[in-house]
């Protein structure tokens, strides 16, 4: 540092945020008494034009050479101020932030109290500043291609854009197809588009890009990097179908002796699959797979003389000796866009899904009223675990139902389940299921029970509205139990605009079933280190100004794997995510992480408690000459340092610091902070 | 009973080994019937080792005390293996330093002695307080034997037998190069009868009691420094900026020192007790040590310097941790 510090204070009102409660005034004058402040003003916003010009202005005038600004959370302005320091030509590491909005006006309501608090974080602040140092933000390249993880509808718009603009994509996909939930919807809501009919070119699309590498039935085993250079390994599973050979021509799945025998995870169930199969007809890539859990040959080791898929593919493709296959590429930029599951409505054994044979869940509806669905689209009772009957001739039609109830918000809104959030899809979905059925069987009577219905999106209220005059009746209420009566199933609940208790009888119920987060989610976390908000879908990093990224540099979101969100919504966040991926591709480096940690080679033992620690692998042991002796030191390779800290916290002999976060920095903040 | 001639013959060969720069072991002390640590650079010197009951001291301590001088300029550092004695408990010091990367395997050469018990001297004292010349205990079955003065004295084993002798459950060292005579089987088992009484005082019993032990320190740091355990370059005790604890002795300074120890040595401790051992203000440290200890095995199922090759607590995390503690 040159000669002593010369600190700038700023006491920031953020309208009444602060300043009604701490008074502001107070807390300025106290902070021109503390030592080595030579200036301290206070103003309404600190970081709109004027209120940053104070501080430039003042760097020049006073020859700042520290500056604090006591203010909201510096996760909210820290970059904002930093830069400040920087266009008033300071080093931006110069800039000490005291918390009084968060930690302070917004939790405390008494006046006296808070403005003395108030004192206190900034009076810590000044001491820090004291001592703070210059710091250097180095750059580095950045790797020109971008990982997206899950082919759902997001993640399928995000490769598109990336690719479009020139850039490699890898596609990572779970399933043996792209297309997600979406590629299981009928129509979609409020539009009534079909939904193959929008969905099937963008796959294909992604298919066909020169610039998109698609990885189906693969999986993300191991990430290790940060931005601009992530390490990437993929398993991709053995389908045992060779995929240049696979002609798509889909004789392998007719002659599987158990065709028709396994439920399809596609069709929730409600259709039947062979061991090898299709998911559906449109799959992206149209190469089929084999299910080796269930395949006669693969689980059991013998499937009649040969296995029938064999002796009649033509192309040569099955290869029962194929293995797991790992690729290993780097990527510049992460987009994580896993989805959703639905709620398993056996959390809510009130309703009796999974006893009762018509009550269904809506994506089981979905399949059941697709034109591609198991039924060819005809909305039929189900007859669920019955073994088919020999010839179709002598199986008597399926019985239509007469009438059909929905239950909305089952497993959404509802604390029992621990779900407190609306899943945002369902009341669109249900009134769009309603009117499909209204559609296809006018006579059909169709009940929908509800607690609000929420349509609050572009053309949802109409949507609504056309409904209802279709002769959809909703009842509020929120139903207490689904019983059988003979051959009808009754919902019973409570009319409460006119407090009337009720049996309602009926045919089949659709189960609303809220959008939760997938039950692997644990996976993705585990290897990319994200955190997840109370609901536990993936947490973006601030929930206004930075939707689509994350915690981590380099790593963004889309789709329902952040929260619940319709079609668009996920295409809109796709994109956005997609075109924040593009900044640091398009610039071509970034900065990365000033404030990491240094290793005190001198006094550091070798133990390696650190290296282990490090959750981004960042700390090695390098062996060193000390005083003739060879021995091993923590070294930290500072690229990869995100400042975290917890070598820091580890390091018995305190040989480790971390920048802007030093012993000589926190321990006077601690002394003023501490009780006197 | 470890053969003393056997002892000392292979002592001899390992000392003779050109890749051996010095051996670890045990002597006769001055007075009565101490022994001591012996250094032997040279095969002439190893008629004075001895082991025997007195043999408290956990030597393991000395291979990270030795101070590395610096070399000077043209000659290269002397990396041959130093050769250590150890008892079963003070083998655990050599496993949890090595899982510590203090220094490598093959840096040392680990004679490794079965141990069926050492004596606490306090109580050898206490029993024969006047015996200055030299004596001699040894072990005999079920009773220690004491010869001095002329005299030839049997006391039953329990009555001078160390304290932590009688939990243990390592008697045959964990590591070892050459074991000096047969395994012996555990004969002891640890119930931590101990710190389940400490743990069921009040708040403010606990508090009396180690305020009234705190107050005694001295701050000899004796403690540490014999703790195997303890062996930073630089220690944080010692620094001045910035300056953790403060060097005057005091309640609030000597506490934040003791719990600063204890808590530097939570999954690390091995509990060879020396540290109280050598307390000249008899402050129950192994009392707080063993808290510790039995909070990390019922937290985290881990037990330090056991497993060879295992990473040492602080430094391995898992996301199912417990943290039922953390406020
Ligand atoms: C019954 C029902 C009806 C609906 N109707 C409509 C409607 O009419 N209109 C509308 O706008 N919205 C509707 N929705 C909502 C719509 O389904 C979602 O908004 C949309 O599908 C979200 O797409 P996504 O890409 O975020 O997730 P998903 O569609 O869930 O796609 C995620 C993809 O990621 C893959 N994946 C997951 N984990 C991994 C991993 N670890 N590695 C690799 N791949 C992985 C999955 O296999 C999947 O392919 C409806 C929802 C339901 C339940």
């Amino acid at each position: 540092m040159n000669g002593k510090p010369k600190i700038g204070v700023y006491v920031c009102h953020c309208g009444t945020n602060i300043a009604g409660t701490v008074n502001v005034e107070e807390v300025r004058d106290f902070a021109a008494s503390l030592p080595d402040v030579v200036v301290a003003r206070n103003y309404s916003y600190m970081c709109s034009d004027p209120g940053q010009a104070l501080i430039t202005e003042d760097i020049k005038n006073y020859g700042l050479n520290r500056v604090v600004v006591a203010s909201c959370s510096p996760r909210m302005h820290e970059p904002t101020f930093r830069k400040t320091l920087e266009s008033g030509g300071l080093n931006p590491f110069y800039l000490e932030m005291a918390n009084i909005r968060e930690q302070c006006s917004w939790v405390h309501e008494d006046p006296i109290a808070a403005t003395e608090k108030a004192k206190r974080l900034l009076e810590a602040a000044v001491v820090k500043a004291r001592n703070l140092e210059a710091l250097e933000q180095k750059e580095v390249d950045v790797e020109p291609s971008c990982l997206i993880i899950g082919g759902g509808i997001a993640g399928i718009q995000a490769a598109l854009d990336i690719a479009d603009a020139g850039f490699k994509v890898y596609l990572v996909e779970k399933s043996p197809t792209i297309g997600g939930h979406m590629a299981q919807l009928d129509k979609t809501f409020p539009t009534l588009d079909c939904s193959a009919c929008i969905l099937t070119p963008k796959m294909v699309d992604v298919a066909n890009h020169p610039n998109i590498e698609l990885m189906t039935y693969s999986q993300v085993e191991e990430i290790t990097g940060y931005i601009g250079n992530f390490n990437v390994k993929v398993r991709k599973k053995a389908r045992f179908v060779d995929m240049d050979k696979c002609t798509g021509c889909g004789d392998c799945a007719e002659a599987c002796r158990l065709a028709g025998r396994i439920p399809n995870e596609f069709d929730e169930g409600i259709g039947m699959r062979g061991a090898i199969y299709l998911p559906f007809p449109q799959a992206v890539p149209a190469k089929y797979t084999i299910d080796k859990e269930n395949c006669l040959f693969l689980a059991k080791g013998k499937c009649g003389e040969t296995p029938k898929c064999q002796e009649v593919c033509q192309a040569g493709a099955i290869n029962f000796e194929q293995q797991d296959e790992i690729v290993e590429f780097k990527v510049g930029t992460i987009i994580v866009a896993t989805g959703y599951d639905v709620f398993d409505a056996r959390k809510k054994p009130e309703y009796g899904y999974g006893i009762y044979d018509n009550v269904l869940t809506a994506l089981e509806f979905e399949r059941l009223v697709n034109a591609s669905g198991p039924t060819g689209g005809k909305i039929v009772m189900l007859e669920r675990g019955k073994k088919k009957k020999k010839k179709e001739e002598e199986a008597e039609a399926p019985k239509v139902p007469k009438s059909i109830t929905f239950i909305q918000c089952v497993g959404s809104r509802d604390k029992s389940v621990g779900n407190e959030y609306c899943s945002r899809v369902c009341c669109m979905y249900t009134a769009k299921l309603a009117h499909l059925v209204k559609d296809k069987i006018p006579d059909c009577e169709v009940t929908i029970f509800y607690m609000d219905v929420r349509a609050f999106g572009k053309g949802f209220e109409e949507f609504y509205d056309r409904v209802r005059r279709e002769g959809v009746r909703y009842i509020r209420g929120n139903p207490s139990e689904i019983f059988r009566r003979g051959d009808k199933l009754v919902v019973k609940a409570e009319d409460t605009l006119t407090a009337t208790p009720l049996e309602h009888e009926t045919d089949m119920v659709v189960l609303s079933v809220g959008l939760v987060p997938r039950s692997d989610n644990r996976e993705i976390i585990d290897i990319l280190k994200l955190s997840q908000s109370s609901d536990l879908f993936y947490l973006e990093a601030h929930p206004k100004l930075r939707p689509v990224d994350t915690a981590s540099d380099g790593i963004f979101l889309a789709g329902v794997c952040q929260g619940p969100k319709d079609i668009p919504d996920a295409v809109a966040q796709a994109k956005g995510a997609a075109s924040a991926a593009m900044i640091p591709m398009a610039k071509g480096k970034v900065k990365v992480e000033a404030q990491t940690s240094v290793v005190n080679e001198e006094t550091c033992r070798g133990c390696g408690f650190c290296v282990e620690l490090c959750p981004f692998t960042a700390i090695e042991l390098v062996e060193v000459n000390r005083q003739g002796w060879p021995v091993k030191v923590a070294r930290v390779n500072e690229a990869l340092c995100k400042g975290c800290g917890a070598c820091v916290a580890a390091c018995l002999s305190g040989s480790i610091q971390q920048r802007s976060f030093k012993d000589n920095q926190l321990l006077p903040q601690i002394k003023v902070l501490g009780v006197k | 009973m470890v053969d003393v001639s056997k002892l000392r013959e292979t002592a001899r060969e390992i000392i003779s080994r050109e890749d051996v720069r010095e051996l670890i072991g045990y002597r006769a002390g001055t007075y009565g019937f101490r022994a001591r640590p012996a250094f032997v650079y040279d095969p002439g010197e190893v008629d004075q080792l001895i082991f025997n009951p007195a043999c408290v001291n956990n030597l393991a301590t000395y291979i990270t005390l030795e101070e590395k001088l610096p070399v000077p300029r043209g000659q290269e550092p002397d990396l041959r293996k130093v050769a250590v004695m150890v008892k079963g408990c003070d083998s655990r010091a050599l496993v949890q330093q090595m899982a510590e990367n203090a220094y490598e395997r093959d840096r040392i050469l680990v004679i490794g002695i079965p141990c069926t018990g050492v004596v606490d001297m306090d109580k050898v004292q206490a029993r024969f307080p006047d015996v200055l010349g030299p004596g001699e205990i040894s072990l005999e079955g079920d009773k220690f034997v004491l010869i001095f003065d002329g005299r030839r004295e049997e006391i039953p084993k329990e009555e001078l037998l160390a304290d932590k002798c009688k939990r243990c459950r390592f008697p045959t060292p964990l590591v070892y190069d050459v074991l000096l005579d047969e395994e012996v089987a555990p004969f002891a088992t640890d119930d931590y009868s101990d710190v389940e009484a400490l743990e069921s005082r009040s708040q403010d019993e606990k508090w009396a009691y180690w305020e009234e032990k705190f107050s005694r320190c001295i701050r000899c740091y004796s403690c540490r420094n014999v703790c195997p355990m303890c062996y930073c370059n630089d220690c944080i005790l010692d620094r001045l900026r910035p300056q953790w604890i403060r060097r005057s002795v005091d309640i609030s300074e000597n506490t934040a020192f003791h719990i600063a120890r204890a808590y530097h040595l939570a999954g690390r401790c091995i509990q060879c007790g020396e540290c109280q051992r050598v307390c000249p203000v008899e402050i129950p440290l192994m009392e707080l040590n063993r808290k510790l200890y039995k909070d990390v095995e019922e937290l985290y199922d881990f037990e330090p310097g056991v497993k060879v090759d295992a990473p040492p607590l602080l430094s391995s995390y898992r996301p199912d941790d417990p943290e039922d503690f953390i406020l």
